[in-house]
């Protein structure tokens, strides 16, 4: 055997090396069963090297081929979910009751209402309220407290209201003088509670009720009550519970509205009617968009547009003399193919943009009513559509079409028909926020009259609004951020840009002073970092790397390198076991031949 | 405010019925304390073209004055529009579609429709700004987003600093906060007008916009929409400027002949008869009710009048006296089929050809019941050219082959303006001025030192004709290459040729677009004459100045016109090569991994040995052959092998289970990955 073998002069004395192994000397010795020497290790160690620095490189390969990915705060996106899912954010609320003319233990009111207002609340699955109660008993010069040392029921000056306050009967006066007792406080909700002659329960527009109730009332019944307008009315906003509106805010990403009046002509050929909304936009508007300044940024547009008929049919009621639209066709009522209400290049791409739209008829379909789903005649004439905006019909006075054939552009609506249809507009944009434009609430244990404000929205309704917001705006942050780390993990191999995580991360953390903020009980600033927590979340989730679909796929990565590794691999593995088989030939071979001759000598 | 509006606007109602001509001047005085109100105008031009063809312009303004509102509140005009003009900045547009080219050789090149309205194929867009220089790419860039989104076309591409460049002083609204770029070859369809008539009061439903069929328009030689936007100056304090829109839309059309049927031998000569029905297959059935005129014109172009003038002296033989525009009317070689409210003549004659007549209809007059159709049946064979521009510029490439070429500009002088020019022609040192102004891409690599020269087919040096140049070389991948040069060209010249020479670049594969077999697009250059104004001024009238179409035609803007755009094959790689070379090194390395493998554990000796005794074993028939013929090759005597043959039927075996198994791999890969 030519193979060369080191150890075979030390381990194998008999077979003096000097001396080649002769097969022929020997005439039992057969080559293809035996050998005198060792095998070699040399070429089985040489293929085993290469075979293992070959698969020494594959992490390094592996390493070289990753793309990059920007590492997202998984977890923390996890628990942000999960801890709004589980408890829910508690923003808390001070409510001070302030009963005059009553002789009664504080303490014991407060626990009745404290009572009924848990009897009351109804468990909201996505935000609920932290309250706290004080109660003071006015006896004129003194007062009883409880708490006694509450900071809410300590700040007001037993006997600046009296019962005379509310003897006479303009609301409004007695609204302002409570704003002026309790003004200049932290934020609480106060319900007076007064004996009187009449009976009568206001709520006004600010942050107070008032209840004028008769001598022979009940402890208990006033107890039930005051529960009901602290829960029902300025906590909910009077709304109904579970409506689905309640949880969507009409109020972009960036915490912008824009407001777009659109007057369409539908056939300008009969008559040309021009508005001067810019009297309305300083006047009735304004005071509303200042009014709602703490939960939307709102801009507001306006533009006349004409040859935009509607896109459903209406029919001739003979009794009403004039053209019916039954509510059933309303979906077709805006015509998106003529009405090019547009969006507004003024706005940024993630303002929301809500549509209204007064439609002036043509002449031969000119006094259009809306028909309710009950038969009646709409008394506005319009209708809204969550989250788009809203229609008013307007018909020219009398129908007459211009008896010279040239209806030039002079026609301008009357300022008191403009101001009318602002007023519903202004009632449908609370709907389009889920508020009622009637001035009763009727709760279970009465009625409040509700006194409106002219600014469009009371101060407790934008302090609703404002919860509501930054409630909403976190739980879309949160949602949004949870589908963004489902869509990564579910992609292995998809680029993440270092600005989406750093994106997610401010987010993150917006998130959590919105948090913090809200349960200390500073809604401006929870609202706008709320909002600025969905805002980043979406950037994040739009971001146009994400949205390209050219991330390095695995195909591609195994079409690129197979060329090398699949023949190169096969050589190293085939040599490898090559090599091993032999070896492990070899080996046998020889120790039969050392059997062998340890039997012979 | 509003009480004061209302009485005067019934003042204005009663007024504008009759006295249409007395408002304007009245009101313009009154408004002076008044709010002026956003107005709208539509006009229609048509023009019979030389080579049997309609020019049909439309011509739509829109103005809003300087308020506080503007970009908030709108009555008339486009709230869009005026959005945009808010937000970005922007002093100035313009924005052109076009599909075809304008024929300046038949079609003319020096009126007013040819140079401002004739424009380079694809998307055209230049802007100029009201921004702090550093500013200016951002809000460009901007801009082109949004006009992106608005009209529905790729202008977006124009983002890039490789597409648009800052032009110094060679394009007309010369600023140093302009930008300008061209998308050679974006396709402009449907999807673009529609937009584009959005932003018209009474879009395509009323007035003369009901014209615009679609198939008709498109069916054109010539189909150019353009919207040109000016923001003029804010009246005070606090006021936000106001908006002048211009929108026109430039068609070419060849008339449906009326007249079938006839087969006379001179058919060929006689302009085909018209009408808007039987060019557009729509008439006008009255105006837009919130435009403040709404006019049709005709207009017949200075080689035509002289021609019909010439004409009519032969057949009248009658020498009367001057030709004046009424028995111009009344003894015509063309009928209209409605009389026209008003005829205008040109009043310059400076061009001894003769002035252009425009004959105008007022569409107010006309209603659903009897809708407006203008038609001209032409009674005589006309033929006439067209006034051209004093060059005719064409240009061309050179060279051959994937590696370098050179482009070539070339200016012809056009016989019709000889004379024109011999006005000057016997002062010894006559010049004619010349505007170039060219955006190279930076892949096509100009060597602006191989600027050459030719007058009359005679090299020139350059420092004679060229009196000034302005060159910004391109980067790579960063910006183009923008030549602007005045030539001084004496006035008698007959040609002139300027050639500049350029290598061909490399994209990076990821630069191509998809189609990159097709070749790349350099843009038109533009060659303007500033010394030559293309103005039509017609008798000072208010009702002239009243016209923005007319007034647009009064305005002294220098004769412009566009190349051809070029089309320039560069070397396009085989796109799946990058797998190729990874493919054929892969496999390279793999070879020589393997065989260096086999080499480093080859036992020689015992290979040697075993193929012996294999050799000794082996006796096949055609291993004996080989064996054989192996022997006599070499010259050796055949040693016949001593061990009986053994049969084949292992290797077989072997073959068959190496096959299996790259079958079985095969399927095992085939069953794993689907």
């Amino acid at each position: 055997m030519p193979e060369i073998s080191d150890s075979d002069s030390s381990k194998l004395p008999d077979n003096a090396s000097k001396v080649p192994p002769q097969p022929q000397s020997q005439p039992d010795f057969d080559p293809k069963l035996m050998r005198e020497t060792k095998p070699g290790l040399k070429r089985l160690f040489l293929t085993l090297t290469v075979l293992f620095s070959f698969l020494l490189g594959f992490p390094f390969l592996w390493k070289s081929v990753e793309i990059y990915r920007s590492p997202l705060p998984f977890r923390e996106i996890d628990s942000l979910l999960t801890q709004l899912r589980s408890d829910t954010l508690l923003f808390p609320l001070h409510f001070h009751a302030l009963f005059i003319g009553f002789d009664s233990d504080p303490d014991r009111i407060r626990l009745s209402i404290l009572s009924e207002i848990t009897k009351v609340t109804s468990q909201n699955p996505k935000c609920s309220n932290n309250y706290t109660l004080s109660v003071t008993v006015d006896f004129g010069p003194r007062c009883l407290r409880f708490p006694i040392s509450s900071p809410h029921s300590i700040s007001y000056q037993c006997g600046s209201i009296t019962a005379t306050d509310f003897v006479q009967n303009d609301d409004v006066a007695v609204d302002e003088k409570l704003e002026s007792v309790f003004s200049g406080k932290t934020k609480e909700y106060s319900v007076v509670v007064v004996k009187g002659e009449s009976e009568k329960a206001v709520v006004g527009k600010y942050r107070h009720a008032w209840m004028v109730v008769g001598g022979g009332w009940e402890m208990e019944i006033a107890a039930v009550k005051v529960a009901e307008v602290l829960v029902k009315v300025f906590v909910n906003g009077g709304r109904e519970e579970g409506s689905i509106r309640n949880e969507f805010m009409p109020v972009g990403a960036d915490g912008k509205i824009v407001l777009s009046f659109n007057l369409l002509n539908a056939d300008p050929r009969d008559w040309v009617y021009d508005w001067d909304f810019r009297k309305i936009d300083d006047g009735l508007l304004a005071t509303m968009i200042d009014a709602l300044g703490p939960v939307a940024n709102i801009s507001v547009e306006s533009q006349v547009l004409y040859h935009t008929p509607k896109a459903s049919f209406s029919y001739w009621n003979q009794k009403l003399e004039s053209h019916v639209f039954s509510n059933k066709d309303l979906p077709f009522f805006v015509n998106s193919n003529e009405w090019h209400l547009d969006t507004s290049i003024a706005a940024g791409g993630r303002s929301k943009i809500l549509q209204f739209v007064v439609y002036v008829p043509s002449a031969k379909e000119c006094p259009l009513l809306l028909q309710l789903p009950n038969g009646e005649i709409s008394k506005t004439n319009g209708f809204i559509s969550p989250m788009w905006g809203g229609v008013i019909v307007w018909n020219p006075q009398g129908c007459l079409k211009d008896s010279e054939n040239k209806p030039t552009a002079g026609h301008r609506i009357p300022m008191q028909d403009l101001e009318n249809m602002f007023e519903v507009f202004i009632g449908q944009f609370r709907q389009i926020f889920g508020f009622k434009s009637v001035n009763v609430y009727a709760g279970a244990s009465g009625v409040w009259n509700l006194l409106p404000s002219e600014r469009g929205f009371t101060v407790w309704e934008v302090d609703v609004l404002s919860r509501q917001h930054t409630c909403f705006n976190l739980h879309s942050c949160a949602t949004t951020l949870g589908s963004l780390s489902r869509l990564v993990q579910s992609l292995p191999r998809m680029i993440i840009m270092d600005e989406i995580g750093k994106q997610v991360k401010l987010s993150l953390e917006a998130a959590k002073l919105a948090q913090s903020n809200a349960s200390s009980g500073v809604y401006e600033s929870s609202a706008a970092s709320s909002r600025k927590a969905r805002s980043l979340a979406e950037d994040s989730f739009f971001h146009p790397s994400i949205m390209s679909v050219s991330y390095y796929s695995f195909e591609h990565c195994f079409a690129v390198y197979s060329p090398f590794f699949l023949p190169v691999s096969m050589h190293i593995g085939l040599a490898a076991l090559r090599e091993l088989r032999r070896y492990k030939k070899e080996k046998a071979k020889y120790l039969a031949w050392k059997a062998k001759s340890n039997t012979a000598s | 405010m509003a009480l004061l509006q209302r009485p005067f606007f019934v003042l204005l109602l009663v007024l504008t019925h009759q006295f249409m001509q007395y408002w304007i001047a009245f009101g313009s005085v009154n408004e002076e304390g008044q709010k002026q109100e956003e107005e709208f105008n539509e006009e229609l031009l048509l023009k019979p073209l030389p080579d049997r063809k309609v020019l049909a312009h439309f011509h739509f303004q829109s103005s809003a004055p300087p308020s506080t509102s503007n970009g908030r509140h709108h009555h008339i005009f486009p709230k869009a529009i005026s959005q945009l003009v808010q937000k970005f900045r922007v002093k100035e547009m313009e924005l052109s579609f076009t599909q075809g080219r304008w024929n300046y050789e038949s079609w003319g090149g020096f009126d007013p429709i040819p140079s401002s309205n004739a424009k380079p194929p694809g998307v055209e867009l230049w802007a100029v700004f009201d921004v702090p220089q550093h500013q200016i790419d951002a809000s460009w860039q901007n801009l082109t987003h949004t006009l992106s989104g608005l009209f529905c076309a790729s202008i977006n591409f124009l983002e890039s600093t490789t597409t648009y460049s800052a032009p110094e002083w060679s394009f007309p609204p010369a600023s140093g906060n302009l930008r300008y770029g061209t998308l050679p070859r974006e396709a402009v369809c449907t999807e673009n007008l529609t937009p584009w008539l959005k932003l018209l009061p009474c879009r395509d439903k009323a007035g003369i916009a009901v014209l615009l069929d679609r198939p008709s328009i498109y069916r054109g030689f010539y189909h150019s929409q353009r919207l040109h936007l000016t923001s003029t100056g804010s009246g005070s304090e606090g006021m936000v400027s106001g908006i002048i829109l211009e929108q026109t839309l430039t068609v070419v059309l060849q008339p449906n002949s009326q007249r079938a049927g006839m087969a006379y031998a001179s058919e060929r000569h006689i302009q085909p008869s018209w009408s808007l029905t039987s060019i557009f297959g729509k008439q006008v059935s009255g105006t837009c009710v919130l435009a403040k005129s709404s006019n049709v014109y005709l207009l017949l172009d200075r080689g035509l009048v002289a021609e019909l003038e010439h004409l009519h002296k032969e057949n009248e033989k009658s020498a009367e006296n001057g030709f004046t525009s009424q028995n111009f009317w009344t003894k015509p070689s063309f009928e209209l089929s409605a009389d026209p409210d008003r005829i205008f003549i040109e009043e310059n004659s400076l061009h001894s050809k003769g002035s252009s007549v425009l004959y105008k209809f007022q569409v107010e007059k006309y209603s659903e019941s009897e809708p407006f159709d203008l038609s001209l049946t032409w009674k005589i064979p006309v033929v006439w050219l067209s006034q051209q521009a004093p060059l005719h510029a064409s240009r061309f490439l050179m060279g051959s082959g994937n590696e370098r070429g050179a482009i070539a500009i070339s200016l012809k002088s056009t016989q019709l303006s000889e004379g024109f020019m011999g006005a000057n022609a016997d002062d010894e040192r006559c010049d004619l001025q010349v505007n170039v102004f060219q955006v190279v891409p930076w892949y096509v690599k100009v060597y602006f030192h191989s600027l050459q020269v030719f007058v009359n087919q005679q090299p020139k040096a350059i420092s004679d004709i060229i009196e000034k140049i302005h060159v910004s070389p391109s980067k790579d991948k960063v910006s183009p290459g923008v030549m602007e040069m005045v030539l001084k060209l004496p006035c008698k010249v007959n040609s002139a040729a300027l050639t500049i020479e350029f290598d061909k670049g490399f994209l990076h594969i990821d630069e191509y677009p998809p189609d990159a077999n097709q070749g790349f697009d350099i843009p038109s250059a533009i060659i303007s004459f500033p010394n030559f104004h293309a103005s039509m001024i017609f008798l000072k009238d208010d009702s002239v100045n009243k016209s923005p179409l007319l007034s647009k035609f009064q305005e002294k803007s220098p004769v412009m016109s566009y190349t051809e755009a070029l089309l320039v094959p560069l070397t396009t790689p085989d796109f799946s090569m990058p797998y190729n070379v990874i493919t054929i090194t892969c496999t390279v390395f793999a070879l020589y991994f393997g065989s260096l493998l086999n080499v480093l554990r080859r036992r020689v000796a015992e290979e040697e040995r075993f193929l012996k005794e294999k050799a000794a074993k082996k006796t096949g028939r055609l291993s004996l052959l080989l064996s054989k013929l192996s022997a006599k090759l070499r010259g050796r005597q055949w040693e016949p092998p001593s061990s009986p043959p053994a049969s084949s039927s292992f290797i077989n075996a072997k073959l068959v289970f190496k096959v299996i198994l790259v079958a079985g791999l095969a399927v095992g890969w085939q069953y794993f990955f689907s």
